[in-house]
């Protein structure tokens, strides 16, 4: 079979044709959409009428500097992100931290606290709609307990957007929690015990030994992160639909109201590169950032 | 003569393959897909056995009816036909009537209709077609024209003390204040809200099911064919007025976030069409139906439409279309008259319709008669998306016990303009 290759060539033909289903998968399903939405985002594309006109880089223009809604919905993105990430990652560092403690029963409360992450994002959305109700709702039944009067969490615009970001990072945190648990498992000793035996303080020993040690692990945990965030959709439908006057209208969400309600697919299109870009710009930034951060 | 006997033996295979093709292609097997926004039950199952009897006088053709989803009804359909396998042809919501008949995947009903044997077409009524019509061609057949109106807990009536809406109407003194009222001395005797808005939607997507009523009632309304925006006229705004006084000034509606539903019993009215009927089968409530309340300006009775249609790129058009035929005949229509009121006079002033919903009764049944007859067409336009969207977020707006109703009803008319003009 196949006398005429050498060894290695053979070797390395098996080695593609082992990476073959995977390759070709991921062209198919990953490489291909994405090019065409770049192709589509120089066309005016209507997914009712089925018409389809090249027009460049119009739709970019007109997003950049005509579509007011666009604005709007950066904003409430980037409040977004910039809301669930130092959340998120706060939260998770801190049960980390509580969790790595060796106690007894200490699993228990593992699972607790990783057991919204496996839960359906649907049921969860719904059931947290339920409990943010107005008179009715849970959390506003509690806080009557102790005398607040809570608002309407999701039909008012400044309170819609803290109410999906808190819902959503009690749903995540568990994973970013793990993640760090298992690396904080795994932190090396002795330069903690060295340390104490020199005198540091708890605080001390964690801003100065724990924290830069675990920087690898807290800069991918803030990758992750951020993309998610970006990228938030289902939540944000289940919750809020975008509302309420645009409160919680994200990029995506956005982009779904083009593509899907309107059937504007060439803009929608335009859209996603735009998403596509800044996520690419963040993610290259916390990059170099980590490049930084194993320089130290 | 050899040559000759061999090319007549060629001719005759030739043409008898031909006359057998042809009957093949006739009877070769058809299967049609409609779209619909109902699930499994007794309207789905009346729609199966109405394709039953097609089927048995065309043993070729298999029908299927395929549920969306309400709420995603349009943006589904669209992706559908987008797609390499469309339906053949499905219903279509009023209010995206002229974005589908400006769009051109629709195909012209009325050469079929016009040809088919005992159509009766004269006989649908000409203001219900409207939305449908382009000139000399129809792109959807209204098989469902379907008035709102209120649903009532007369329970709950009577142990608040109240007259009955329709002892009230009788009087003509149903009107929307008389509603408030009553609301209002439900909730207070009984702490149940008064009045529960259509499907619970005003406060999302279905603003315009309880709000179109209640501002035509006042004389105000949407925007009007030539593209006027009426929402901020101070009819109108009088009109949202009443109702946003039920919610934020007696309690008595529903208010945003909450989930109290008429057929729980949390809530003693409802904005609603007969086919919602069903869904009080366990109701542990006496319930019945009224009028929409009359308003300064007179009636507020207003019409959901939906048609069915056949799109262009279905590779079985013909059969389609002889399909929808047969299903809107006048037969069919009587049989579809019990879920779906057919706008065919003949069909409304029969016995066999005010007798064809097994939950009312002839009297409640003439409610839809009256209500088509002097109803109005739910708004539509061919901006209805974008128009929806852009709305939707100001009049969020609408909804808190503050909130500045001119001010939220100018910026949409303001917002809207553009979209209008189209």
């Amino acid at each position: 079979m196949l006398p005429h290759l050498s060894n290695k060539q053979r070797e390395t033909l098996w080695g593609y044709l082992f990476i073959a289903p995977q390759t070709i998968g991921f062209l198919l399903l990953i490489v291909v959409p994405l090019l065409t939405i770049f192709v589509f985002s120089t066309e005016d594309r209507n997914l009712l009428t089925g018409q389809v006109v090249p027009v460049g880089l119009e739709n970019f223009r007109v997003i950049l500097q005509e579509d007011v809604m666009f604005r709007r919905v950066l904003t409430n993105t980037l409040t977004f992100t910039a809301g669930v990430v130092p959340l998120n990652i706060a939260l998770a560092l801190f049960l980390a931290s509580l969790l790595s403690q060796k106690l007894r029963g200490i699993t228990i409360f593992r699972v607790l606290f990783f057991s919204p992450v496996v839960t359906s994002a649907v049921a969860w959305a719904i059931v947290w709609r339920f409990m943010l109700q107005g008179d009715q709702g849970t959390v506003n039944q509690v806080l009557q307990l102790v005398g607040v009067e809570g608002p309407n969490w999701l039909r008012r615009p400044e309170w819609a957007m803290f109410s999906v970001i808190v819902t959503l990072v009690i749903k995540n945190v568990g994973l970013n929690t793990i993640i760090l648990l298992s690396a904080l498992t795994n932190l090396p000793n002795e330069y903690r015990e060295a340390a104490h035996v020199d005198g540091a303080t708890r605080w001390q020993v964690f801003r100065k030994i724990t924290l830069p040690l675990l920087a690898p692990t807290l800069l991918f945990v803030t990758v992750i992160t951020v993309i998610g965030s970006l990228k938030v959709f289902d939540h944000i439908m289940l919750m809020t639909a975008g509302g309420p006057a645009n409160a919680t209208m994200v990029l995506v969400y956005y982009i779904y109201y083009q593509a899907f309600q309107f059937f504007e697919t060439g803009y929608a299109s335009a859209l996603a590169v735009i998403l596509f870009v800044i996520a690419l710009g963040l993610t290259i930034g916390q990059w170099l950032l980590r490049g930084r951060a194993y320089d130290e | 003569m050899s040559k000759l006997k061999l090319l007549s033996i060629i001719l005759s295979i030739c043409l008898i393959s031909l006359v057998a093709f042809g009957a093949q292609a006739q009877d070769e097997p058809v299967s049609l897909r409609f779209t619909v926004w109902i699930g499994p039950g007794p309207a789905m199952d009346m729609l199966n056995g109405i394709a039953a009897d097609y089927i048995a006088e065309h043993p070729n053709v298999s029908i299927s009816f395929d549920t969306v989803t309400f709420s995603e009804y349009t943006s589904q359909l669209v992706l559908q036909l987008a797609g390499s396998n469309p339906p053949d042809g499905g219903w279509i919501l009023e209010n995206t009537a002229p974005q589908f008949v400006q769009s051109g995947v629709i195909t012209d009903l009325m050469p079929t209709l016009m040809a088919y044997p005992d159509y009766n077409f004269e006989d649908l009524e000409e203001s219900a077609l409207g939305l449908w019509l382009d000139g000399e061609a129809l792109y959807g057949l209204p098989f469902s024209t379907s008035p709102f109106l209120i649903i009532y807990n007369a329970d709950a009536f009577e142990a608040a003390g109240l007259e009955s809406p329709n002892e009230l109407a009788a009087r003509g003194e149903w009107t929307w204040e008389a509603l408030a009222a009553a609301a209002k001395a439900i909730k207070d005797s009984q702490g149940i809200y008064g009045f529960e808005n259509a499907d619970g939607t005003v406060y999302a997507e279905g603003f315009w099911s309880t709000m179109f009523p209640i501002m035509r009632a006042y004389g105000g309304g949407a925007w009007d064919a030539e593209g006027n925006c009426l929402m901020n006229s101070p009819e109108s705004v009088a009109g949202v007025q009443l109702y946003h006084d039920m919610v934020f000034v007696d309690g008595s509606a529903v208010p945003p976030g909450e989930a109290a539903t008429f057929a729980g019993g949390q809530a003693a009215m409802r904005i609603g069409q007969i086919s919602r009927v069903a869904q009080l089968d366990g109701a542990t409530f006496a319930w019945d139906l009224a009028p929409m309340p009359d308003g300064p300006a007179g009636s507020s009775s207003v019409i959901g439409q939906a048609a069915l249609a056949v799109f262009r790129n279905s590779p079985n058009q013909e059969v389609a279309l002889d399909f929808i035929a047969f299903l809107t005949n006048e037969a069919n229509s009587e049989t579809m008259s019990q879920f779906f009121p057919p706008a065919r006079s003949t069909v409304l002033g029969s016995d066999t319709f005010l007798n064809s919903n097994t939950r009312l009764t002839p009297e409640q049944m003439m409610l839809v008669v009256d209500g088509i007859a002097t109803g109005v067409v739910l708004p539509s336009s061919p901006n209805y998306s974008q128009i929806n969207l852009q709305t939707r977020a100001l009049f969020d707006e609408l909804w808190f016990p503050d909130a500045d109703i001119q001010g939220v009803m100018n910026g949409a008319c303001e917002m809207i303009a553009p979209l209008l003009g189209n």
